[in-house]
């Protein structure tokens, strides 16, 4: 169990076969509940689906109900009939709310959302509305990084432009993106345009303070070396900040995309609802919650797996960059 | 407290008293002049150097030694204009230094390599910044990584060398420029004592090879000693000028130079300039304190 101790030793890295196991187990520990509370009747399971419903007026076959009520009205007929046959009384098993499918359900959901038409003609699909969901994303992160990271490095190189830039950004940056909706819906209309603006605004101040952080963070020595060789002005930021950042600032961008995200669903309720939210809030609306778990998660997979995607190119992008 | 015959007269033989005259009526390389230098802390103005005067001649090496905070770092940065300064005037050549350029090469302690670029493209980086053409530089790198053994490492990163490889690369990157003076701020700190000593003698070959005047930053008094043609001694609170020590030792300098009577009775004067032996009684005090401390050992005392 020599295993077991280096577990317990600050900041040391374990070794290969400990460092699989646990992030089998961050995802396995999870699941392992999800499961147990879906599958074993007596840890949850709040509610009864009715099989029989013994004469009470309300009880129909299939329906679901809160526990205490189904035995409230047992005990009412016993009361009514004390010699009453055991087999006429309403009869049903334990079940979890609606609002919590189990995992094979949702797992089901991940591939029959894709296959299911939508309800009416005209409404997207699920592959299409991820698709108007990702693009909007990309379009407002492009724009926050258009201005985002031009902004942020000159701020962090000069303190000037620090002066200028970086106070209204700090203040900016505490106004809650969602309170701009409406603003945005009377500006710029209801489709697409106002969920771009409300990704932008989430992200374009947080982008712009972030860079300059990186940027400051360069090693002053590099910046005092390229000086005495002759470099300045704009030629430095070229050849000497901007290649000394990259790498950080690549990081930088991979998590502002994940905060890029978080915005998309409240974006995507303003104006007409669109992309993954819509198909979300339509499926809620139907009861469907397999569905709306299996989106979530599909959220969740696309986020972690370009994050993935992303770190591995940047280990190839900068070979010179040592994991610091 | 000094006499009118200096402690060390006996060391100068004719020979290295002609010398030091010589290097005194070269051109004026770097010339200094009534320099002030304060810094504002917490509202309170600190005065870091203060009425600096010096004056180094072409192809000179000197060192520069003093306790900490004595603001020789500070001065080297001054004369490479990465600081300003607000009375006297700092000039090389004629040239008034006004801001940083390239007429002033640096190597600085930590490792300044673009860590995104090659040795071969650390050193191009100089020269293509002054204009030189692509193909021209390279050349030119090539010629300079070959000076100083690097040939195998030209695509190399810096992140795969060694600090001494870094350091040697650091110098000829400031060196392919053709800068008129060297500056160098403790740029063997960094490096046990085996590869400091390796690039000491390096650096001396370098600089016997080429047109360069270096004005090297030091705490460490025998690397001053090993190095320089002039020592320019400066005392603390406030930086001021103490003295400027030729150094009584024939060119070229070896390994057995370190042990020689001349060298060891250079550092003891040194020694006693730089750290004024009233600092020592209290740690004294203190060492005696740590002895009363009993400490639970298993094997007798043998002191």
């Amino acid at each position: 169990m020599s295993r077991l101790k280096s577990w317990a030793i600050p900041r040391t890295p374990v070794d290969k076969k400990s460092a699989r196991l646990l992030t089998f187990a961050s995802f396995a520990i999870p699941i392992f509940i999800w499961c147990l509370v879906s599958y074993t009747p007596f840890i949850w399971h709040p509610q009864v689906e009715i099989t029989q419903p013994g004469g009470v007026s309300y009880f129909r076959e299939g329906t679901v109900i809160d526990k205490e009520i189904f035995q409230l009205e047992i005990d009412k007929k016993i009361a009514e009939n004390p010699q009453i046959d055991m087999n006429t009384l309403p009869q049903g098993f334990p079940v979890n709310p609606v609002y919590l499918p189990a995992p094979h359900e949702v797992v089901t959901a991940l591939y029959t959302a894709f296959t299911t038409p939508p309800k009416r003609n005209g409404e997207p699909w699920l592959h299409e509305s991820l698709g108007h969901s990702i693009s909007v994303i990309a379009w407002g992160f492009f724009w926050a990084m258009v201005f985002g990271v031009p902004l942020g490095i000159l701020a962090g190189t000069y303190n000037a432009a620090s002066h200028l830039i970086e106070p209204f950004t700090e203040f900016f940056r505490y106004l809650p993106a969602p309170a701009f909706g409406a603003l945005a819906v009377a500006i710029l209309g209801i489709y697409d345009a106002p969920k771009i603006a409300i990704i932008f605004i989430g992200t374009f101040f947080q982008m712009v303070l972030i860079v300059s952080t990186t940027t400051r963070k360069l090693n002053m020595a590099l910046v005092e070396a390229s000086l005495t060789l002759g470099c300045r002005g704009f030629r430095m930021i070229r050849r000497v900040i901007l290649p000394g950042i990259l790498p950080d600032l690549y990081r930088d961008m991979r998590i502002l995309l994940g905060w890029a995200w978080t915005y998309l669903i409240v974006a995507e309720l303003i104006g007409t609802s669109s992309g993954i939210t819509w198909f979300i809030t339509q499926q809620a609306r139907y009861k469907n919650f397999d569905n709306v778990f299996a989106a979530i998660l599909i959220i969740g997979l696309i986020g972690l797996l370009t994050d993935i995607l992303l770190a591995q190119i940047g280990k190839r992008l900068f070979p010179w960059h040592t994991g610091k | 407290m000094l006499k009118n015959i200096h402690p060390l007269a006996a060391w100068y033989t004719p020979e290295i008293k002609d010398r030091n005259a010589r290097i005194l009526q070269r051109p004026k390389a770097l010339t200094i002049s009534n320099l002030h230098k304060t810094f504002e802390h917490k509202g309170k103005k600190i005065n870091v150097l203060n009425s600096i005067d010096f004056t180094a001649y072409k192809r000179e090496f000197v060192c520069v030694v003093g306790p900490s905070g004595c603001g020789k770092s500070t001065l080297a940065r001054l004369i490479a204009g990465l600081e300003t300064h607000e009375v006297g005037a700092i000039h090389i050549d004629d040239d008034l230094v006004d801001g940083p350029g390239p007429d002033r090469g640096m190597v600085f302690q930590s490792y300044s390599l673009f860590p995104w670029m090659t040795v071969k493209q650390n050193v191009m980086f100089g020269l293509t910044e002054s204009g030189m053409s692509r193909n021209a530089a390279e050349a030119e790198a090539f010629q300079w990584i070959d000076l100083v053994g690097l040939e195998k490492f030209a695509n190399a990163y810096p992140h795969q060398l060694s600090g001494g490889m870094k350091q040697r690369v650091a110098i000829i990157r400031a060196l392919a420029n053709q800068p008129k003076i060297l500056l160098m701020d403790e740029p063997f700190a960094a490096l046990d004592p085996q590869n400091r000593l390796k690039m000491q003698r390096y650096l001396l070959e370098i600089w016997q090879n080429i047109d360069i005047t270096i004005f090297f930053i030091t705490h460490d008094l025998d690397e001053a000693i090993y190095l320089a043609d002039r020592i320019l001694i400066l005392e603390a609170n406030p930086g001021r000028v103490q003295e400027t020590l030729s150094v009584p030792l024939p060119r070229p300098r070896k390994e057995e130079t370190l042990l020689s009577p001349e060298f060891l009775a250079t550092k003891e004067y040194l020694e006693k300039l730089v750290h004024p032996p009233t600092t020592e009684v209290d740690m004294e005090d203190k060492l005696s304190m740590v002895r009363m401390v009993s400490v639970n050992s298993e094997v007798p005392d043998i002191f």
